[in-house]
């Protein structure tokens, strides 16, 4: 547990970089802290590791004033991970994996051995351990900059905009991966992020940062989305907190429809039938794996020559899928938007078909949750 | 032609002629080489042995490094001549008449390449290593000299360059190894042959010396062969920093302070 009581950083030209900061960081858990730049998320951040000396109110350590500890062994005991890696150009990946283990004194063949571990845990191959890291991409080269700050295997993990220096694709995966390693390690992280996306990603708890360094509000994700407190925190958020909040919602609720999907070698006729019966404008096309084919559209089957089966239709793409165990509403609304005929596909985890949501069911749905 | 070919077979014929005397240590053009090695290796290894330090201390405190650079500078453009003859009084004509002079020249190129070597180490492997748990002095041998390694050894290769070419002059207070072969024995008795090899010889030892210290580079730092599209700061900070060393050296005429990128903090905790 990581407290700030009442923790200033007031720099002589009159600077307010962080202001009587209160908030306490729950062992084991992911807290961001997020904010626009100038507002002291970085500061805060570097208190805990004494990089950053308050000059006001404290920073505890399970109850224990770090003032009190040597910053240099304090550092060895928290593990940080820095915007564009910061690895040692000189030294290999393995050698800057051990860095911390070799700092505390272990042999090295002992700490070689925990940074192939380590590796191993990050996803890197074992030939990479003897290159340099300007032979690694930005994304491979944040792999070792969090493998290294694990390796004395710390307590509390310290990450200041880790992924921000990496392309989308690449920031994704790299924000999966730390979701993964979480699960298994449980230790207490605080990120730094100016991206509230990924704030609402990775975190249990946010720390939501005003310019001045003010802490504008502490909560879960869920109710940041759903009720932020004030005006700033609200613009921050973003104008499609409310779609964003879908994330929180699973979509294995939602009513799915199985009778507008047919196999491509129903007779057009009966699928025309079924969907004018229901007053359905569109029908979904799966082979016989049950895998998605496509949309057809009532009106073009009326139009089908008689006997020909929906198979030889031209079908509208049937664009993104969702899974319905897996994904949440917000994967299906977006699904939903994508999708030719504004209908969702929802899929089981093999990408057969398991139905397909309507706009009304999910409407419905929306309602639901909101509020 | 003919004639040409003659002369080349002349100059190659004084020059086995008198390679070494058996018998008479100091007789010959093999002692000649031998003094000039030393001289100039002597006063690059000591240049060297100054240049970190004081390279050290203009990273730590700031203010000092315009002072210091001028100064060094204006050293440089004191005629090599000049200062060989103001040392005559005090060493006499050993062989720190020439060394001390030749060590104060090297410090115009090594000086600002060690401090810019330091200055280029990026931030964020700084800022990595501090929240390591890196004590200060740690860091400093463990990390940002290291990293600084390249371009001091491009300042070494200017200035290995530099200096064995300049030891010649030298042999105006009677030392200057191969330089005596040029003076003595070729101007001064109209001789051609010795200005040759001597020559030769001189553009060969600097030639070996830069080979050798490429070699000493790619062993000590295999981790500097940018090879891919990432080639970063580190090879412009080296190519910057040996241009700006050849361009004085080439010239003789001291440089300015110069301009550093950003302002940086070092190992202040």
């Amino acid at each position: 547990m990581i407290t700030f009581e009442g923790a200033a950083k007031l720099y002589p030209d009159g600077t307010v970089a962080v202001d009587d900061l209160d908030l306490t960081v729950e062992t084991g858990q992911t807290t961001v802290f997020v904010g626009p730049s100038g507002s002291g998320k970085t500061t805060s951040l570097r208190m805990i590791n004494r990089m950053v000396e308050p000059t006001g109110g404290a920073v505890l350590i399970d109850g224990d004033d770090i003032r009190g500890r040597d910053p240099a062994e304090l550092r060895r005991s928290i593990g940080y991970v820095i915007q564009q890696a910061g690895l040692f150009p000189h030294r290999t990946v393995r050698d800057n994996i051990a860095t911390v283990p070799l700092l505390l004194g272990w042999n090295r063949s002992r700490a070689r051995a925990r940074a192939d571990e380590l590796m191993e845990l990050v996803g890197l191959e074992p030939s990479q351990a003897g290159r340099y890291p300007h032979q690694l991409s930005g994304g491979q080269q944040q792999r070792v900059g969090v493998a290294r700050a694990l390796a004395a295997d710390p307590p509390i993990l310290l990450m200041d905009e880790p992924f921000s220096a990496v392309d989308p694709v690449v920031r994704a995966s790299l924000q999966d991966e730390l979701l993964r390693l979480q699960a298994d390690l449980h230790k207490t992280i605080v990120f730094v992020t100016h991206d509230i996306d990924e704030a609402v990603r990775l975190g249990d708890r946010i720390a939501v940062f005003r310019p001045g360094g003010r802490l504008a509000q502490y909560d879960t994700p869920e109710n940041l989305l759903a009720a932020p407190r004030d005006a700033f925190v609200e613009s921050f958020v973003g104008y499609d907190r409310g779609v964003r909040r879908l994330s929180f919602f699973p979509a294995r609720d939602l009513s799915l429809r199985e009778d507008v999907v047919f196999g491509d070698g129903t007779p057009v006729t009966e699928a025309a039938a079924v969907a004018r019966g229901k007053g359905e404008p569109w029908v979904l096309v799966v082979d016989g794996d049950r895998m998605p084919l496509g949309w057809a559209a009532a009106d073009r089957l009326d139009r089908a020559p008689a006997g020909a089966a929906l198979g030889s239709l031209d079908l509208a793409p049937y664009g993104h899928t969702f899974d319905v165990g897996a994904d949440s509403l917000r994967a299906a609304l977006d699904a939903a938007v994508l999708s030719p005929a504004g209908r969702a596909v929802g899929v089981d985890s093999e990408g057969r078909v398991a139905g397909v949501v309507t706009q009304d069911d999910l409407g419905t749905a929306l309602w639901s949750v909101a509020e | 032609m003919g004639g040409a070919w003659e002369w080349a077979v002349g100059v190659l014929d004084w020059g086995v002629a008198n390679w070494s005397y058996p018998g008479e240590p100091d007789r010959g053009i093999l002692p000649r080489l031998t003094e000039h090695m030393r001289l100039a290796y002597l006063s690059i290894l000591i240049g060297l042995a100054v240049a970190v330090p004081l390279g050290l201390a203009c990273v730590r405190w700031k203010a000092l490094y315009p002072p210091v650079l001028t100064g060094v500078n204006v050293l440089y453009a004191v005629p090599s001549i000049a200062l060989f003859f103001l040392m005559l009084p005090y060493t006499g004509f050993s062989d720190w008449t020439a060394v001390v002079p030749l060590a104060l020249y090297t410090l115009v190129i090594l000086l600002p390449n060690v401090v810019d070597g330091l200055r280029q180490v990026p931030e964020h492997v700084r800022q990595a290593a501090v929240a390591m748990g890196f004590s200060p002095l740690r860091r400093l041998v463990f990390v940002e000299m290291p990293v600084a390694v390249p371009v001091v050894i491009a300042g070494l290769r200017v200035a290995s360059v530099a200096t064995i070419s300049m030891v010649s002059v030298a042999s105006l207070v009677g030392l200057g190894g191969l330089g005596q072969l040029i003076l003595s024995e070729g101007f001064r008795r109209q001789f051609d042959a010795p200005i040759v090899v001597g020559v030769l010889l001189t553009v060969l030892l600097a030639f070996v010396t830069d080979a050798l210290l490429v070699l000493a580079q790619r062993g000590l730092t295999p981790w500097a062969r940018r090879d891919d599209r990432r080639s970063g700061r580190g090879r412009r900070a080296v190519a910057r920093a040996s241009a700006g060393a050849a361009a004085r050296a080439g010239s003789g005429t001291p440089a300015g302070e110069r301009t550093t990128p950003g302002e940086r903090q070092p190992w202040t905790s």
